[in-house]
Order: C-alpha cells, then structure tokens, then sequence
C-alpha cells in the first residue's frame, strides 16, 4: 500500500473517477428479482453490487428466540469470498457480524415488528462485488426487499456515505478514497422525518468537517430515496398479456 | 381534508396518503391529522375514503376465513395444519368424530392430505383453530400471492364464478393464498389463475380473462373435434 502523501484523490477539483466533491456514483436498483424469496433487490452502486433476498414473516427458530409481542428481524450480511482483490474467507467475521448489527437496528425502527409476534423476518444481504460503502448500498438495498415483500414499514431506509478526502469533504467515497482518506461517516435516515437511524464515523473531523459532511450524507441519501422511489413504483407496473 | 393521491395510483411505504381521511388501518399509519402508507400497493379513492391495496405480503389468519391447508401432523386429539402462515394452526378431533381418544385420527385425516376449513378463532398471537373440514381429493393446488385472492374471486365472486363456469373445473380458493382445482381442464384454470395473479391491478381484466379463456377452450374443443 503506498502512503497516504504520495496519492492524489483529487486534481483540479475532480476526483480519480471523474467526480466531482458533492456527486454520487452511477447507482441502479432493481426491486423484485428473486422469485423465491417473499422480496428481494439488486443494487449496483458504483462497483458495488449487492442482491439482498427478505424471507418472512415465517415461523421463528429457534423457539427461544420468539417474541409473543412482536417479530424478531434478524439481517445478515455476508461479502462473497469473490467479492474483494484477496480472496476473503467465507462466512461470518467480526466486519460483517457488526454490519449485521448496525443494520439489523437501524432497520428494526422503521419495520412494523409488531404486526407479526412470535415470527422472524430474515434480510439476507449478499455482497458479490465490494467497493466501499457497502454498508449504505446494503441498507438501501435491505429496505427496498422489505417493502417488496409486503412488510409494513414506517417509511424507507436510504443510505449515503460522506468523508474527508486530502482535507476535503466530498460525497460518497469510493475504494481509494477510503483507503487513503482521513475520515468515512456513512449515514442512513428514515427520509420522511429525517430521522436518523444510523450513524458511524472512521477518522477524525473537526466540529464543523462533521457537520459539513452530515450535511453532505444527508443531502445524498436523499436523492438515494429519490432513485428507491423510482425503482419500487417502476417494479409495480405490470405489462399486460393480450 | 386533503387527498394526495389519485385513484389508481400505485404508493410506496411512508408516502404521505392525505389529511383527515379515512383510509384502511390495517396498512396505514396515522401521525397527527396525517395518513401515511406502510405497504406499497395501489390505492383507491371514493370520497373520504382511502382504500390502499397492498401488493405483497404473507397470509394472517383472520376468522371465518376459508382456507386450504395440509395436514402435517397427527396429535393424539386433533390435526397441526400447515396454512400457509407463519403461524400454527390446530383443527380438533371432535371436528371428524365424537370419540375422540377412542379412534385412530390417521383413519379421517393424515399427514399430506388437503383439507378445506373455517377459521373459527384467532387469537392475540395470531394462533388459529378451523372447523368444517372438508377433504379435498385429487386435483391441484396451486399457490398464488394471498394479497390477490380477492381479484381471483372477483366482485360478488364474479372472477370465480367465470372461471368454473367456462372451464367446468370443480375451483375452490382458500384465502391464505391456496387455489384447489380438479377437472378435465385445468391446465386452462391455471394459466388464468395466474394471469390473474400477475395482472391484478390493472382494470378490464375480467373481459380479458372471459376472452382468453374462450379462446383457449375453443381451441381444445377444434382439437377434440379432429
């Protein structure tokens, strides 16, 4: 890995992919592609591509586990042994149990749990290609599945990442940014009130960087919630069969 | 009041519906005077009123339901049925015999048949027992999305009523998303169940079914003719 001093992210106000500072990756989603799973979606964000599959509400095991109050929403994130430069060993890892977490929470808030006691909802995230910011992508991609399949949901879950790149607060960092920039906040809100669901930060940043860049995450997620919009009303239209 | 939507539009979880209206609670929130969706399906508009139908979405067990269930365990005093729920279902003995401990319960009803019954209770947790069971031999059951069996019954049965009476088919829809057929033409009963199903919201689908049907019958009947 080279040093952080020797790398240029940015040159005359552009960014390696031809970026510029407050612009997102090409991002496309899809609602609907699995015919097995009660919902699922395919997300690809920038080189990211995630397929995100809802099986639920089913009957929860183990029996311990169940809730006679409400339903148990259990996400689970996994990255392909494929999905990164070096070939990462398959299953769970400390990375992806605290992704699962973080997810499983932040979703948990907007799902209508109580609807369904002593059920489990499962959101299996799947992440066949990995370029930083997995977690937003995986999030976005999560709630699109659950509304595919008919869950009740308060509102949706978007996504978006902000960081500092070479002193610079800039939108939705990719592979190179994250591995040479100073600081990652990946924020994910409830749209309708703004309300936040999750929030982490990598790095250090001032007081105003932070907010300059919560501001710059929000501004993104959305028009992420923009595009989640367009792909779930896009997967309701039915062509019809003479 | 205030609508913001219109008849016929499709709406998505958390988009704002209208102010001071009525709409169906069961998939809708109401924050303040406002109504927002929690599912994503279609909605219709008469008035006041707000009516949202969602598009997905699993079976809960509501009373005097029909449904079609299998049997997948035998208790010494009754039947565990497997509904198409996330929840248990339990059928007595005392539904096939009055001597309940005294008979074999495999002799009237064993694990892998298809049974037809009634909700007659749900409880808190959403736990149902049926009655009426009614055994269903032969034929196919076929799954569709439970959220569109009201458009296979169709307005006063309408939908359902055209389908038996074109196809001849002996149909029997369980509201948990189950569709038992038997007769000479079901392969027909099928492909029209599951236009239906993909076509559901959208309007003249029962002229378009009426049309596909008789098409397709007329063609068997040209073949049997040969």
């Amino acid at each position: 890995m080279k040093n952080k001093d020797e790398v240029q992210l940015i040159v005359d106000g552009r960014r390696l992919d031809g970026r510029r500072p407050d612009e997102l990756r090409k991002i496309t989603m899809k609602v609907g592609v699995l015919t097995r799973a009660a919902g699922s979606a395919y997300i690809e964000w920038g080189n990211n591509k995630i397929l995100v599959g809802v099986q639920g509400p089913r009957a929860l095991h183990p029996k311990y586990l169940r809730d006679p109050t409400k339903a148990v929403l259990r996400c689970i994130y996994n990255m392909a042994p494929f999905s990164v430069d070096e070939r990462k060993k398959p299953g769970p890892d400390r990375r992806s149990m605290e992704i699962s977490k973080v997810i499983t929470e932040a979703l948990s808030y907007v799902v209508l749990l109580e609807k369904f006691p002593n059920t489990g909802i499962d959101v299996f995230i799947e992440v066949l290609q990995a370029d930083a910011g997995t977690r937003c992508a995986a999030i976005t991609a999560a709630s699109l599945a659950l509304a595919d399949a008919g869950i009740p949901m308060r509102d949706l879950v978007a996504a978006c990442a902000a960081g500092k790149v070479q002193g610079q607060i800039v939108l939705d960092i990719m592979k190179e940014e994250d591995n040479y920039g100073e600081a990652d906040l990946p924020v994910a809100i409830a749209p309708r009130k703004k309300e936040i669901v999750l929030m982490q930060m990598d790095g250090n940043l001032t007081r105003e960087e932070f907010k300059k860049a919560y501001e710059l995450a929000i501004k993104g997620a959305l028009q992420i919630y923009e595009m989640q919009k367009k792909a779930l009303l896009e997967s309701m239209k039915v062509e019809i069969e003479e | 009041m205030k609508i913001y939507v219109k008849d016929g539009d499709f709406v998505i979880p958390g988009q704002l519906i209208g102010e001071n209206i009525n709409c169906n609670l069961e998939y809708c929130i109401v924050e303040g005077n406002k109504v927002y969706s929690t599912v994503e399906g279609l909605v219709r508009v008469n008035r006041k009123n707000v009516k949202i139908i969602p598009s997905f979405g699993g079976y809960i067990p509501k009373k005097d339901d029909i449904v079609i269930g299998v049997v997948i365990e035998v208790l010494p005093s009754g039947w565990v049925m497997d509904i198409n729920s996330p929840y248990l279902c339990i059928m007595e003995g005392e539904e096939a015999t009055e001597e309940v401990f005294k008979s074999n319960l495999k002799d009237f009803f064993d694990v892998g048949d298809i049974i037809s019954a009634k909700v007659s209770e749900v409880n808190e947790v959403n736990s149902c027992k049926v009655v009426n069971p009614k055994k269903l031999i032969g034929g196919i059951v076929v799954d569709v999305n439970p959220k569109r069996i009201p458009r296979i019954l169709g307005k006063k049965r309408s939908m359902l009523l055209l389908l038996r009476e074109k196809t001849q088919c002996r149909i029997i829809v369980g509201q948990n998303g189950r569709v038992w057929i038997k007769g000479e033409n079901t392969p027909i009963a099928i492909e029209a169940i599951k236009k239906i199903e993909r076509e559901a919201q959208t309007k003249g689908l029962t002229d378009r079914i009426e049309r596909m049907l008789d098409e397709k019958l007329g063609m068997v009947k040209k073949k049997n003719e040969k």
